[in-house]
Parts: C-alpha cells; structure tokens; sequence
C-alpha cells in the first residue's frame, strides 16, 4: 500500500483514502472512490464543528472493509477528548459508511457534523497523466439526496449521495444538526453509490444500512476461498503466513468482468490495475493453478471471449490475438486510449495456450479444451500467420499504434529493457527470446490437446514438426556462443542483442533450451552477474544499462524468479530451483508475506535485506502467486497422467513441510517434504487421502 | 440506397453457422432508431448457429442505438465496444452474448495486416 494512504476494494471498486478516512483528492492525487476506471468521489471530508478529525488507529478489517478511530484537534495534541468518532466503511457498488460520534463528557454536546462531498469523474489515465476534462460537471438536490454527475455528449456517470439521518443537502455535501446526551453517541448511515449511463439504474452498496447484522457476502467467500486451498503445514512460521498472506491477497485480486457471469480471475494488480490483464492473468492464473485452479478456467473463458477477430491498427488487434488490457473509463469510450481492448502484447497469445494445456494437466477438463478448441487453434494460427513480422519464422512485435501503443510488447516492457551488452537499443521489430520459448512451448502443448482432445492428429504431427524446427533454429540462431547464454532478442538484421539477462530462465520453462546447453545456462541464472543472493536479476551485472534499481535493468522481480525455479526444476537442476525459492521466500519476510512486484539487484551481502522498488501497485497478482508456484517447484509437483508426482527438493531451513489437499484430476492428494539439507529428496512420500475423517471432506473430482 | 445495417443481417443470416460464435447460446434483439420509428433485428444464437428474423420478441439481450450509429458500426467506422463505454449503444440482459457478437463486426478499413515491418535502423543509445 502506499504510504499513509488506506484502501479498501470490492472487484474492481476501491476507495483510497488517509488515515483519518477523508479524501482530497486532486488531479493528481490518487485517493477517491473508483470504480470501472473512473473516480466517482473526489472530496469526502468530514468535520465536526468545523473542526477536522484526527486518526487514532486504523483497523483494516478486510481488504473490502475498514475501521477508522479518529479524535477531533488538530495536530498530534488531542489532550482530555471529549468526543470520539468511528467511521466503519465498506466498499461495493460504491461504499456504505456507518458515522458514529461518541461522547465521553458528563454534559451534552450541539454539534454540526459537515460531510464535504465533490467529483471530478476523472479517468484513471487522467489521475496517472494529469490531464485536463472535456465534459460537463452538474451537481443536484433531490429529496434529501446529492447528485453529482458528470456528462460529455451521451458519455454519463454519476455519484448519488444520502444518508439515515435527517440532513441538510446542498451541492457541496450534507449537514447534520445534532445534540448527543452525557455519554450517549449519535449515528448515522452514509450511502455512495455509483452509476453509469442516463438514467442509470441504481443499486445500493452491498453492505448498506439494515443489513449490519449479515456478514458481508465477500467475508464469506474469502473464508470459504481460503478453506477451499490446500493447507500448508509446517515448521516454519513465516512461511506459513506467507502462503495465508497470498492466499487473502490473491481473493483481493480476484476481478469479475462484466462478461464472466460472476466467475473471477485474477486481475494485474491493487488498485490501479483491477482489470483484465491478458498476460498477468494468465502468469497468475499459472501460478495458482495447484491451489485454485478454477481461476485459471474463468481466464482462458474470458480472454477467449474477447479474443482479437480483425485487423485495427489503433488497437494493436489481429485475428486471433489475446488481448493485454482492458478498461472502461472516458478515454477509452472517446478512443484517446486504445484498451477497448488494447491487443499489444506478443506474449499472451502464446502462453494462453499454454494455460489451456497445463489447466488439462492439472485437472482433467477435457470439456473446456473442446469448449474453447477454436480458440487455441486461432491462438496457434496467430502465432504463425501475424507475429512473424519478418518471415523468418520466429515471434516478433512492433506496434502499429505509434501513438498510444506499447513499444515493448513483451513482459519487459519499458523502453530500455532490451538492449545490447554494449546498452544500444535495437530497432523494430524485435524478437525477444522468451517469446520463442512461449511459442515452442504453445505448438508442443497445442500438439498434446490436438492428439488428445481434439482428435486432430494431423494438426498434432505438424505442430510438433514446426516445434523441433523452432527449437533447432532458435539454439542455433539465439546462442550467444562466446558467452554460452541465449540473447536477449535479434534485431532486424538478424543479429544478436546480446544481452545476458533473466529471460534464459524462461527459456527453460519453455523447453526451449538444448539439454547440452541446460547446465550452461543455469550456471549464468546462478552466477553472481544475475543472481543476487535474494532473486535472479532482470539483466545481469556488467551490462552496458545495468542498474541494480532500473525497471527492467537489474532490478530482481519475484515473479520472474518463479517461473525461473520452474524452469530449472523441468531441466533437473533441484539444489538451484530450491536456492531460488529460499531466496525469494527470505525476501518475502522481509514485506511481511506480501512481495512487491520489483526490488533492487544489489548483492544481499551488501544491503543484508531486499531493497523494494518504488511502485503505487501493491499486492501484484504475480507477486502475490509468485509463493504459490515456489511451493510446486519445491515440491516438485507434476501431473502425470490421472496422477500427481511428488519429488521435494526443499531448502535448508524449511523443515517439514506438508500441503494438504492439493486438488485436481486425482481428486484431493497430500504432499510431504523435508528439507534437512538443500536437496534432500529422500523424505519424499505421497500419500492419497482417505474418505473424510477429519471433518473437512474430500473431494473426488474425476470426470 | 444503400442499407448497411440490413446487409449486415441478411448476410449473417446466410451463414447457418458461425465457429466464433460456438460457446454462445441466447437471443439478442436489435433495436434502432431513426428518431421516427425503430427498427428490430432478432438473432437468435444457438452454439453457433445463427437464425435472423425480424421478430419483436423478448430476447436475452436488447441493444439500442441510433440506425446511424448502426451503420457506422457494422461498416467498421465506428467501434461497438467503444461506443457503448460512450454510452451511445445501450445493453440490456446478458452482455457476453453482445461480447460474442461484436467480434463479428469488421475493423477499419484503413488498418491493413502487415506482412513485412519496415527495416528500422540501430536505435540510439
């Protein structure tokens, strides 16, 4: 969270606001309440006798719901108070507000309470970007309610206002008139409710006045989503909350399109990016996938419904492109942005039929293979009808937006990520590695579900044949030979950008990689230019634009680090997926459970703990499942067939280690490890659950 | 002269089966005004197959729009999912089966697919 700010959300609605619960916001300045990519309430600030309030403590309930104490004065003195205030607010569809004022004297108190209210509609891309309004503002008193609103041709949002207590409404807010009794207290209910479109209809905040008593439908879901998860047992205590930190901020992430018939996945990130992010919902969707696997189902269903279906320049959009974001604010609506959606990323369309397989994989959905059959092949055609840029078989991007698209159509995607040693920037179009990767592992893996699923083996035959020729070109092509790593991308020209960076960890994931030049590339993962005794580092030291705190230039990403171990676990190298996972866990510690997206390279023995990288994002969704597929790795689980392999390489340090009910196509199956040294793998043991004894029951989840 | 909208539909009623289309199954119904009278094309969607009428019947979903606007949309000068965040296209009852249909639209006719990028030169440091 950002410093001295508090937020709360439901979906993609959130209130950012100080620590006393009011918000003042500016066009600049991030607090409000937003919802759809719009900021619905922009002044929210409450006094009391014309006096402000002061924090005494801040209770964050639940990620949708919190408690504010607050003492009038000013300053830090609030000597002898008199009276004390509790502002418990919830988001949703807007937000409820339960104001109450307490008084603690032995005499009554008059007073005004002021709630000052105000809205300047402005498009999240505005609050980033500072830019100016094009429409109309209004603002209206209607039988004891305010209205504000917003209006720029047929373009209509608006912000309604009321209260249970008998008010005062003006254009600028609500007043109250009240005396409390000696050591009585005074209440009442605030509701702010969003609306989008003329006449929009209306619906109240879910957790509004009359229901107090009811627990709020989201608390529910998330005891049952975290009761859902497979349980992890064992001695190591920070561990234990990280998994429970990732599990509450993973439900927090979750984002339910408008299309997804109330199915979740997992948005990019808190809170400016609650929306439909093509590539990190697909990455977390990957990461989650042993523990909540059914985000991973509502992602390809929805990024399959808005796959791309035509060629629009403005959106970077192709036939059969997955899309990389999703927004719905004014910019969007008077195209000054292209998210509607924007399709430039290279990466999504590739991983998303890698999704698809390892969801089968895993569960044994053979229904939605079939269901989602055309997609997949559009996917797959993608690859190799629109990202060969250049007609040399390989995945390239360059945008065709010049003006608001993406220039990195990659996961690194600041303007300086790819580089040569010497950190010259090549021209466009470029084919970063990974991309490669993805696009193998897509055609082995599409070539799996044709043989299997879709019963189109001449598909499979050539896919698979199109595979070992990618895989034979790429490691002749892409093999840095002087320095034994692949390089970051070609250039136009065909030649090298030769850069060592953290994409070769990828690159093993994928499969890519000849295994006569695995070891050479783990020994660079491990070495001391990329690892940093806490994570792999974007780019290696010693490049020409390292920077142990650059963006995409040396900082360490937790995320990246995951699929990295995942990558070294699929190429046999246990002892260095497990120092990978310690590292990053270690630095989990460090952020009480929750990884931030991004933390400085430097050397561990240098700064003793993780730098964090200034970021307004926090949790990430691929930070936050970064923990999750660390515990497959470690474990070493992997479908095979209708059952689950358990192979544990844990670190020093964990001890012992238990993951309960892991679900899938076997049902629900226990995991045990033991991590006495680094690579033990000696207590490895599997053992299927019985029927239910413990009370929780088991589930059989077989076709 | 020319009726966009109405090519559009006829067209689509010839095509029997749609593969963009299989994982939808509902009703849509069209309603377009002119500011005199409005209007109404009824698709019915069935897994992909397609049937177009004319009916005024309840359907899943209802969107309603200028004919103009209409026009401008199924001939790729205006876009259907921005125009609706514009509030221009109303929607009414199950919005996936509007996502489904909208990739049936074509795009602009200014974008072209490209086949071969421009050679840029070595970027700058």
């Amino acid at each position: 969270m950002s410093d001295g700010l508090v937020q709360i959300l439901d979906g993609n609605t959130f209130v950012v606001s100080n620590t006393n619960g009011d918000i003042e916001a500016s066009l600049t300045d991030p607090t409000g309440l937003f919802s759809f990519d719009t900021r619905f309430l922009s002044t929210w600030v409450l006094t009391l006798n014309g006096e402000r309030l002061n924090p005494l403590s801040v209770d964050d309930l639940q990620y949708f719901e919190t408690r504010f104490f607050l003492v009038p004065g000013t300053g830090t003195v609030y000597i002898d108070a008199k009276l004390s205030v509790i502002r418990r607010r919830a988001v949703g569809d807007g937000f409820h507000e339960e104001l109450t004022i307490l008084n603690h004297h032995d005499a009554h108190v008059d007073l005004v309470v002021r709630i000052d209210a105000g809205c300047d509609f402005a498009d999240l891309f505005e609050v980033k970007d500072a830019l100016a309004k094009k429409g109309k503002y209004y603002a209206r008193v209607e039988s004891g309610r305010l209205r504000l609103g917003y209006q720029r041709e047929r373009f209509t949002r608006e912000t309604l206002i009321s209260a249970s207590a008998p008010a005062r409404v003006d254009k600028g807010g609500l007043t109250f008139k009240t005396r409390i009794e000696p050591h009585g207290s005074w209440t009442t209910d605030l509701d702010v409710v969003t609306a989008s479109g003329a006449g929009g209809t209306y619906v109240r905040p879910k957790y509004a006045r009359g229901t107090r008593r009811a627990r709020p439908s989201m608390e529910l879901s998330l005891e049952k989503w975290v009761a859902d998860a497979p349980r992890l047992e064992c001695d190591h205590d920070e561990l234990r909350a990280t998994y429970r930190r990732s599990l509450v901020d993973l439900a927090a992430l979750r984002f339910s399109p408008p299309i997804a018939g109330g199915r979740s996945l997992p948005a990019a990130g808190l809170p400016w990016f609650m929306t439909m992010f093509g590539r990190d919902s697909i990455f977390t969707s990957l990461q989650a996938l042993p523990f909540t696997p059914e985000l991973a189902a509502t992602t390809l269903q929805a990024l399959g419904d808005w796959q791309g279906s035509r060629v629009d320049d403005f959106r970077d959009e192709d036939p059969g492109r997955i899309l990389h974001e999703m927004r719905y604010g004014e910019m969007t609506a008077f195209e000054e942005r292209p998210h509607s959606p924007y399709y430039g990323c290279a990466d999504a369309t590739p991983l998303y039929v890698v999704l698809l397989d390892e969801y089968e994989r895993w569960t044994g959905d053979r229904r939605l293979v079939r269901e989602l059959e055309p997609q997949a092949r559009a996917a797959l055609a993608w690859i190799d009808e629109y990202a060969d840029l250049m007609g040399t078989g390989y995945v390239w991007y360059q945008r065709r937006n010049e003006k608001t698209g993406l220039e990195n159509q990659c996961w690194k995607d600041s303007w300086d990520s790819i580089s040569y040693r010497d950190g010259t920037l090549p021209g466009f179009p470029r084919a970063t590695c990974e991309l490669q990767g993805y696009a193998y592992d897509a055609k082995v893996r599409g070539a799996r579900l044709a043989r299997l699923v879709w019963k189109d083996p001449d598909l499979a035959d050539k896919l698979e044949k199109d595979a070992a020729d990618l895989k034979r070109r790429f490691n002749r092509d892409f093999w840095v030979s002087d320095g034994e790593y692949f390089a970051l991308a070609l250039d136009t020209e065909g030649k090298q950008v030769d850069a060592l960076a953290s994409n070769n960890g990828h690159l093993l994931w994928s499969g890519i990689v000849d295994k006569a030049k695995a070891k050479a590339v783990s020994e660079h993962l491990m070495g001391p230019r990329l690892y940093s005794g806490w994570g792999v580092r974007t780019l290696a030291e010693g490049e020409g634009r390292y920077n142990p705190i650059g963006y995409h230039v040396g900082t360490v990403w937790p995320f990246d680090n995951s699929f990295i171990a995942w990558g070294l676990r699929r190429y046999g190298f246990k002892e260095e997926a497990a120092q990978v996972a310690s590292g990053i866990l270690d630095a989990a510690e460090f952020f009480a459970g929750r990884l931030p997206e991004a933390f400085g390279g430097y050397g561990r023995s240098v700064t003793k703990y993780p730098v964090q990288y200034p970021t307004a994002c926090s949790p990430q969704a691929w930070s936050t499942g970064t923990p999750l597929l660390l515990l497959r790795t470690m474990l070493g689980l992997e479908p095979a067939g209708e059952h689950l392999v358990v192979d544990p390489a844990l670190p020093m340090g964990i001890g012992h280690l238990e993951l309960l009910d892991i679900p899938g196509r076997w049902g629900r199956i226990d995991a045990f490890g033991r991590g006495r040294v680094l690579t033990d793998t000696k207590a490895k043991s599997v053992r299927r659950r019985r029927s239910s004894g413990g009370g929780r029951s088991t589930r059989e989840v077989r076709r | 002269m020319t009726d966009p909208t109405a090519e559009f539909f006829e067209e689509l009623g010839t095509r029997g089966s749609e593969p963009l289309l299989r994982r939808s199954t509902g009703t849509v119904r069209f309603d377009l005004s002119n500011g005199k009278r409005t209007e109404r094309w009824l698709v019915a969607i069935r897994k992909g197959d397609l049937a177009v009428s004319r009916r005024n019947v309840r359907a899943d979903c209802v969107v309603s729009a200028d004919k103009a606007l209409f026009d401008d949309i199924v001939t790729g000068k205006t876009h259907a999912v921005a125009a609706a965040l514009r509030d221009e296209l109303n929607l009414e009852g199950d919005v996936r089966l509007v996502v489904a249909l909208q990739r049936l639209f074509p795009g602009p006719a200014r974008s072209r697919r490209r086949r071969r990028a421009t050679t840029s030169t070595r970027g700058k440091k």
